[in-house]
């Protein structure tokens, strides 16, 4: 079997003149989880919708399991699932109720379908099913069931677009958890986000920027490119911020931000801060960090421009 | 074809329990239909009886008032004397009568005498319908009346007998009921499936629903199937109502009538879904419901206005509406018994109807999210 799931060779998806997404190219292997990163308007939803087959590309192709996704939805739709940013449960029926409708649509038995919900209720960590309809339960709730209705038939492939928005820190982090087991089932999940800590758990990323890519890679190999150098921060023993931070400035050795009570710089000049550091050894000590993809994708947008 | 059919019951499954939950579709299916039958049947009544009759006789004789007998005696007119002109005058201005017979002196006179016996009849003529019922029932009083003084001494006139065909008493509720599903179906089935697919589009349930291996065809039927059982189920409350409350007779056949509601009911909630297909918003596509709806019904259908009436180009353009087909199936079949020999183009118009707006909603039905 081809170890290459999603295949996009340039593609463009144009609504009139406006290019929401403009001539991308990206693979993804099976079993990964394949991070979609991007502010609101990247071209991220666009991408995803075009992929699931329920928006057509303007030119270049999609091919899922080697098939051209435009040409042949209905061979590509039992074998995915999608979850979209909208919530789109149904609120005035029950949990099982809205289990038994996404299950019957893939031609699920009444048996395989109440099978498969318990299963995944187990996995979603649901202990009582609430009787009354899905519109009383809370945001949490209501996310993990719209992941447990998307993945009732078992796909292979799992689209995920802002899976998290909107929802609580231990909602987040949970649902990670999830992602990353059926990852570990041998699952494809696709999953955009917003959110630059939550690409951390992904195998690869690409990072988008209106409608281009600005690069795919993993997080590590990402922050390699990007933070050959890595950031340095300073800790102060003395109370003299204010004045390190202008005079590094005007010393030009790289760019200079304030975190909290400390220091961090992105050095370009090395032999010019290390000479600066020894002369202040009293004043602050200096310590390598590794950089976050928040920094990585600020470089990357900062480098695009 | 099996996949084709597990899809169809899946979504009509599924559209079944939105409906159980909805308490205000169900009222509205259920209560409307009600409504209608009240409204139609018992307030909107095209036969007058008792009108108010306003009387001033001057002329206190025998021939005055056997003509009043007679006015009273059918039940058309309530006589009600006045004495003085100044109350007849002040009546007619504060509007509270509606038609004052004034019989002059010397009309005994002038009756005997053989000459032209003058009276005179005001009608409020804001009301045709009333004005022009009230000179035939009058016409019919002195016609009446001549009879039953002058009988003895001359003999009888040539005069037109009528007899009125399958509703021999020409009881408008016998032409009103049985377009009442008409109406109804017409308007109620259409408002029910506009809503479904643009609250799908709405509410983002469609991108999932566009996500599976569902078409556009199967999501159609799927949808039309559950606001069938319901829409039928109305027409058959309105059937049965007809039938006890106001006692229509049903000359016709039944299995044809049902043939003609199937036909009819599928029709109209296919064009509510292509009303919703097309608008993809609840708003628009309630306008949209509201206009097609309701007013072919009651314009176009042959419900108020006869179509034979109609200018020709009017006259064409409600065959564009099934309303119109079905009403002649149902005024057809419930006070005659016409068989499908004699309806054959009303029934096939129907199935026309029902065929085109489906394939029109299956073909407009967008399986993509492009705005």
């Amino acid at each position: 079997m081809n170890n290459t799931i999603i295949q996009v060779k340039n593609l463009v998806i144009a609504f009139g003149d406006f290019k929401a997404v403009n001539d991308i190219s990206f693979e993804v292997s099976r079993g990964e989880i394949f991070g979609f990163l991007g502010a609101n308007g990247a071209g991220k939803t666009t991408t995803i919708r075009t992929l699931c087959g329920i928006l057509n590309p303007t030119s270049g192709q999609v091919l899922v399991n080697g098939t051209d996704v435009a040409a042949s939805t209905a061979v590509l739709k039992p074998h995915i699932g999608y979850m979209s940013q909208k919530f789109t449960l149904y609120p005035d029926l029950t949990i099982q109720e809205n289990m038994d409708i996404a299950g019957s649509l893939y031609e699920l038995s009444r048996q395989q379908i109440r099978k498969r919900s318990r299963e995944l209720f187990e996995f979603i960590g649901l202990s009582s099913i609430a009787k009354g309809p899905v519109r009383q339960l809370s945001g949490g709730t209501k996310q993990m069931l719209a992941l447990a209705a998307s993945i009732v038939h078992d796909p292979e492939l799992i689209f995920l677009d802002e899976p998290t928005a909107g929802t609580s820190p231990q909602t987040r982090k949970a649902f990670w958890d999830l992602i990353r087991q059926l990852s570990h089932q041998g699952k494809t999940v696709f999953v955009t986000t917003h959110y630059m800590d939550e690409a951390e758990y992904c195998h690869r990323i690409v990072l988008m920027e209106r409608g281009r890519i600005l690069a795919t890679d993993t997080p590590e190999n990402l922050k390699k490119k990007y933070f050959p150098q890595k950031p340095i921060e300073l800790t102060f023993t003395q109370e003299q911020q204010q004045t390190i931070f202008q005079e590094l400035r005007a010393l030009n050795v790289g760019e200079v931000s304030v975190f909290g009570s400390k220091l961090r710089i992105n050095v370009t000049d090395l032999d010019a801060f290390q000479s600066y550091c020894q002369k202040h050894s009293a004043v602050f000590t200096a310590s390598e960090v590794e950089p976050t993809l928040d920094d990585v994708f600020l470089k990357a947008i900062s480098g695009a421009k | 074809m099996t996949t084709l059919i597990k899809h169809i019951l899946a979504i009509a499954n599924k559209e079944a329990k939105h409906i159980k939950r909805d308490i205000f579709t169900l009222a509205v299916a259920l209560i409307l239909p009600m409504l209608f039958v009240g409204f139609f049947g018992f307030v909107i009544n095209l036969d007058y009886h008792h009108i108010p009759l306003l009387v001033r006789d001057n002329d206190q004789s025998s021939t005055s008032r056997e003509l009043l007998t007679q006015a009273s005696a059918a039940e058309y007119f309530d006589v009600i004397a006045v004495h003085t002109p100044g109350e007849a005058e002040q009546q007619l201005h504060e509007n509270s009568m509606r038609t004052m017979l004034i019989i002059p002196p010397g009309f005994h006179d002038e009756f005997t005498k053989g000459t032209m016996a003058r009276a005179q009849l005001l009608i409020d003529g804001t009301d045709n319908t009333m004005a022009s019922l009230a000179t035939t029932y009058m016409q019919g009083i002195v016609q009446a009346t001549q009879h039953a003084l002058l009988e003895p001494h001359i003999p009888e006139s040539p005069v037109i007998r009528t007899r009125y065909l399958f509703n021999p008493e020409l009881n408008s509720h016998w032409f009103i009921v049985p377009a009442l599903n008409t109406i109804i179906i017409g308007f109620l089935a259409i408002l029910l499936t506009a809503l479904t697919v643009a609250k799908e589009w709405e509410n983002g349930s469609m991108e999932l629903l566009l996500s599976t291996p569902l078409r556009a065809v199967e999501i159609v039927v799927g949808k039309l199937l559950p606001y069938f059982v319901l829409s039928f189920f109305d027409v058959l409350l309105v059937f049965v109502l007809a039938l006890l409350v106001f006692r229509i007779p049903f000359q016709g056949s039944f299995a044809l009538y049902l043939m003609a509601c199937m036909f009819y009911i599928t029709g109209a909630l296919a064009l509510g879904l292509l009303i919703s297909v097309i608008t993809r918003q609840q708003q628009a596509a309630i306008q949209f419901g509201f206009a097609v709806g309701l007013l072919p019904s009651f314009m176009f259908s042959g419900f108020i206005f006869p179509i034979e009436n109609m200018p020709v180009f009017f006259r064409y353009l409600t065959a564009l509406f099934p309303q119109r087909w079905f009403l002649q199936i149902s005024r057809a079949l419930f006070l005659s018994e016409a068989g499908l020999v004699d309806l054959w183009v009303p029934f096939a118009a129907l199935f026309v109807f029902m065929a085109g707006m489906i394939i029109l909603a299956v073909q407009n039905f967008k399986m993509d999210v492009e705005p």
